[in-house]
């Protein structure tokens, strides 16, 4: 009875002191780690790719690789950005980061007043690089060092050939293009019309819209209602294509229409595969990335200066819907 | 020898020490967690400063350019130097996941000081208009600023998560640990104190059982404590004690036996005396009578009868004489040859004694009458009832430091329960032949004059015969002891 008494107590020593243990163990012993200290080099060059159209699937792939290169050159690197081409918001992005005295920036075209006022007047103040991508903005308009990305008049160029293999040389062809006027819209329009000027038959209808849904809607059954005879689309801005196909989608068949655009809107890609655009004119966007920050890179450590002014084209090819499935 | 103060000391001080080490150790974890919240607060608080001054200077500058006074300007330069230390604050936040931030947060600073400059400057210089300008950028910086610490409070929000909730679960352990530390060292501690109560009262309760025993006079029991502090002092001391007792216990014991024995033997003289006196009825008169007889035997020519008398008046006189004296053996051996003589002629050619002595050893003392009661007995048993009498030897032998007696017989024998009623001295003589002492009294006189039990042993035979050993010391060990007793 004594024997049996002693070794339960003994048990319940050793439980005890296990549990304590063990608890001891935990409170003592943190295993959550606060943040390395700082590890970056004083003199690695931080650079900021801003964007208008953040979480689509055009630019995350710019920043894919762009961050991917800035990895490799050693330049940390953050993507900033507006979401849905809120342009305040950008803008606003596009000063803090200049304020912010970044070493260079990259940031996608905007063809606005204020935003060349920011480029050409502010950075210049700071002394601070900014290469466009993706759409361009003039040299001499916004101070930039160069453009990365796509050669917008020979996509323009692409497009309307594609559209002239599939419909024929003969129709009726609308243009749409968003009333900003963007840099890179008209270059692509000039290479539409430098196209299809040679074919006398086609008659090409240019129209302009405001880029929110409601106004493309509007504006496309306005275009429906004049031109009903029309073969053709071409989405200059690649975003209004969406909105554009669901209005005609609603008056009809989308199959008979001969209906193009690029791949830079949120909604390219999914269009396609849904066969209701018959084709698209597909850039590179993560290469567009890498260029960008390997550019930027070798102006900042004074490889290559100055850099080719008039920028350095990425890889354009023409996807047709038949090619997907 | 303060075994128990030192136990006492122990065990408080194992108390003292857990308790100590928990307090420390409590200490110290506190003091950790409190800098841990200090730490985290002090960044808020300076992500905080960084947006306060900044608006601060802002409203300055505002406050000099509308109305450029001396106390403005100092109050404008005190929020620049604010800011600038609010920024060497914040640089100190730096990590590995908000270095980008933070650096492009410090150049926002920067230019916003620089702003404010230019807008001074530009004030100085009259150019109102460039300097307005310059304000209201100087006021988006400031937006932009607050906007900023928003955003990196967030991010650090985000980036210690992890941390902050591994704080909560620390201190949720920790609690556990306090209950946990609690109960084991409530059972320790309870199981120490048990076990040193036992260390104390366990000697104390085998003491108090031990003093029962002894109270009850059991003195024979060992005393044994098993301990090594006063308790067991105590017990030893305690022991010793009960062995003094015991021993003069016994010796007192010893002393009653010794008086007992004493008395006995003063019993047993005082009997033989008064046999001797119903036998010395007058002696004088027997002595002369003999005498005369003897003479008268003699002058008539009778020399037997003469000799004869002789023996008798020397046997009553030896018989009167020596009873309560020590004799030497040679006035024993003596006696039985003048009682011989007077048996001879009674049994004539019946009777016939052989004599085999050591002269050496006569001159051993032994209680007198004793030899003669034991052959008067032989020539009882022995001779006296046989038609064709008997034969009796007498040897006294040299036995290494002792001497050795045999009064041997051919007669009929002992039965050996009357034997064994002999040697144990219980027999009590019926047949009134003897001269007086009987057999019984020679042997406790025997016993008491040596102090030994041994000395008489008696070997018998049914038809064979009897033979009687006594074995006495050469030198008497008793005598001193004897001489004690006769104080």
């Amino acid at each position: 009875m004594r024997k049996a008494g002693l070794i339960f107590l003994i048990f319940i020593c050793i439980f005890l002191s296990y549990l304590t243990f063990i608890t001891a163990q935990k409170a003592f012993q943190s295993d959550w780690k606060l943040p390395a200290a700082s590890t970056q080099k004083e003199d690695s060059f931080r650079i900021v790719l801003i964007t208008q159209e953040l979480d689509t699937p055009f630019w995350d792939k710019v920043g894919k690789g762009a961050e991917q290169q800035a990895q490799k050159s050693g330049a940390s690197l953050e993507v900033w950005g507006s979401y849905g081409k809120n342009q305040d918001d950008f803008l606003k992005k596009l000063e803090v980061a200049i304020q912010s005295k970044v070493d260079g920036i990259i940031v996608q075209g905007l063809d606005t007043d204020r935003f060349k006022e920011l480029t050409k007047v502010k950075a210049a103040f700071y002394g601070i690089p900014i290469i466009t991508v993706g759409n361009d903005v003039p040299k001499a308009e916004s101070l930039r060092k160069t453009y990365v990305g796509s050669n917008q008049h020979l996509a323009g160029m692409m497009i309307a050939k594609l559209m002239l293999s599939d419909m024929g040389q003969e129709g009726q062809v609308i243009l749409l293009s968003d009333s900003q006027k963007e840099h890179y819209q008209e270059q692509r329009l000039s290479g539409i019309k430098e196209v299809l000027q040679s074919f006398p038959n086609i008659k090409s209808i240019y129209a302009e819209t405001p880029e929110t849904r409601e106004q493309v809607i509007a504006k496309t059954r306005d275009l429906l209602n004049q031109y009903p005879d029309a073969d053709g689309f071409i989405a200059v801005n690649a975003n209004t294509a969406g909105a554009m196909i669901q209005e005609i989608g609603r008056r009809g068949q989308v199959e008979p229409y001969f209906i193009y655009s690029f791949d830079d809107g949120s909604e390219s890609m999914t269009l396609l595969n849904q066969k209701k655009l018959d084709g698209v004119i597909e850039q590179s966007p993560e290469m567009m990335g890498r260029k960008s920050v390997d550019v930027l890179m070798q102006w900042l450590k004074n490889e290559t200066v100055p850099l080719d002014a008039d920028g350095y084209s990425s890889e354009i090819r023409m996807i047709k819907a038949m090619d997907e499935r | 020898m303060n075994r128990i103060q030192k136990k006492i000391w122990m065990l408080a001080s194992v108390v003292l020490i857990i308790m100590a080490i928990i307090w420390i150790a409590l200490t110290y974890y506190n003091q950790k967690t409190q800098n841990q919240y200090n730490d985290i607060l002090q960044r808020y608080l300076s992500m905080n400063e960084v947006t306060s001054t900044s608006q601060k200077m802002v409203t300055d500058l505002n406050n000099y350019l509308l109305e450029p006074s001396e106390n403005h300007m100092d109050n404008l330069d005190k929020s620049k130097d604010k800011l600038n230390m609010a920024k060497l604050e914040i640089g100190k936040l730096r990590n590995s996941e908000n270095e980008f931030a933070l650096m492009n947060y410090m150049n926002l600073i920067d230019s916003l000081i620089e702003t404010t400059d230019r807008s001074l400057m530009f004030y100085a210089e009259s150019d109102t208009e460039t300097s307005n300008k310059e304000f209201t950028e100087a006021t988006r910086l400031s937006k932009y600023i607050s906007e900023m610490t928003l955003t990196l409070i967030d991010t650090e929000l985000k980036t210690y998560d992890v941390f902050y909730r591994g704080i909560i679960d620390q201190s949720g352990e920790f609690k556990k640990l306090g209950i946990w530390l609690m109960l084991l060292i409530t059972l320790l501690l309870l199981v120490i104190t048990y076990w040193f109560s036992l260390s104390i009262t366990r000697p104390v309760q085998q003491l108090t059982r031990a003093a029962n025993e002894l109270s009850a006079g059991k003195f024979d029991k060992e005393i044994k404590v098993d301990s090594n502090d006063e308790i067991s002092f105590l017990a030893q001391t305690f022991n010793r004690m009960r062995i003094n007792i015991n021993n003069l216990f016994q010796e007192i014991q010893q002393k009653a036996q010794l008086e007992h024995e004493l008395q006995q033997s003063k019993l047993l003289l005082q009997e033989s005396q008064l046999k001797n006196l119903q036998s010395q009825i007058n002696p004088h008169f027997l002595f002369n009578t003999l005498n005369t007889l003897s003479k008268k035997a003699y002058l008539e020519g009778s020399k037997e009868t003469s000799d004869l008398l002789v023996s008798v008046a020397g046997l009553l006189r030896y018989n009167l004489k020596w009873l309560d004296k020590s004799v030497t053996l040679q006035d024993e051996v003596m006696v039985i040859q003048q009682y011989m003589n007077i048996q001879k002629a009674r049994f004539t050619d019946r009777l016939t004694l052989h004599l085999e002595i050591d002269q050496s050893c006569l001159e051993v003392q032994i209680p007198g009458l004793t030899l003669q009661p034991i052959i008067e007995n032989a020539v009882i048993y022995a001779v006296e009832p046989r038609e064709d009498g008997g034969q009796i030897w007498l040897r006294i032998k040299d036995d290494d430091n002792m001497v050795r007696i045999e009064v041997e017989d051919d007669g009929p024998g002992i039965p050996e329960n009357i034997r064994l009623q002999i040697l144990d001295g219980e027999l009590v003589e019926t047949n009134s032949a003897s001269t007086g002492i009987g057999f019984t009294n020679v042997v406790k006189r025997l016993r008491l004059f040596y102090g030994l039990e041994n000395v008489m042993d008696i070997q018998s035979d049914i038809g064979v015969g009897t033979t009687v050993v006594i074995r006495i010391p050469k030198t008497r060990g008793i005598e001193q002891h004897a001489q004690t007793l006769d104080r």
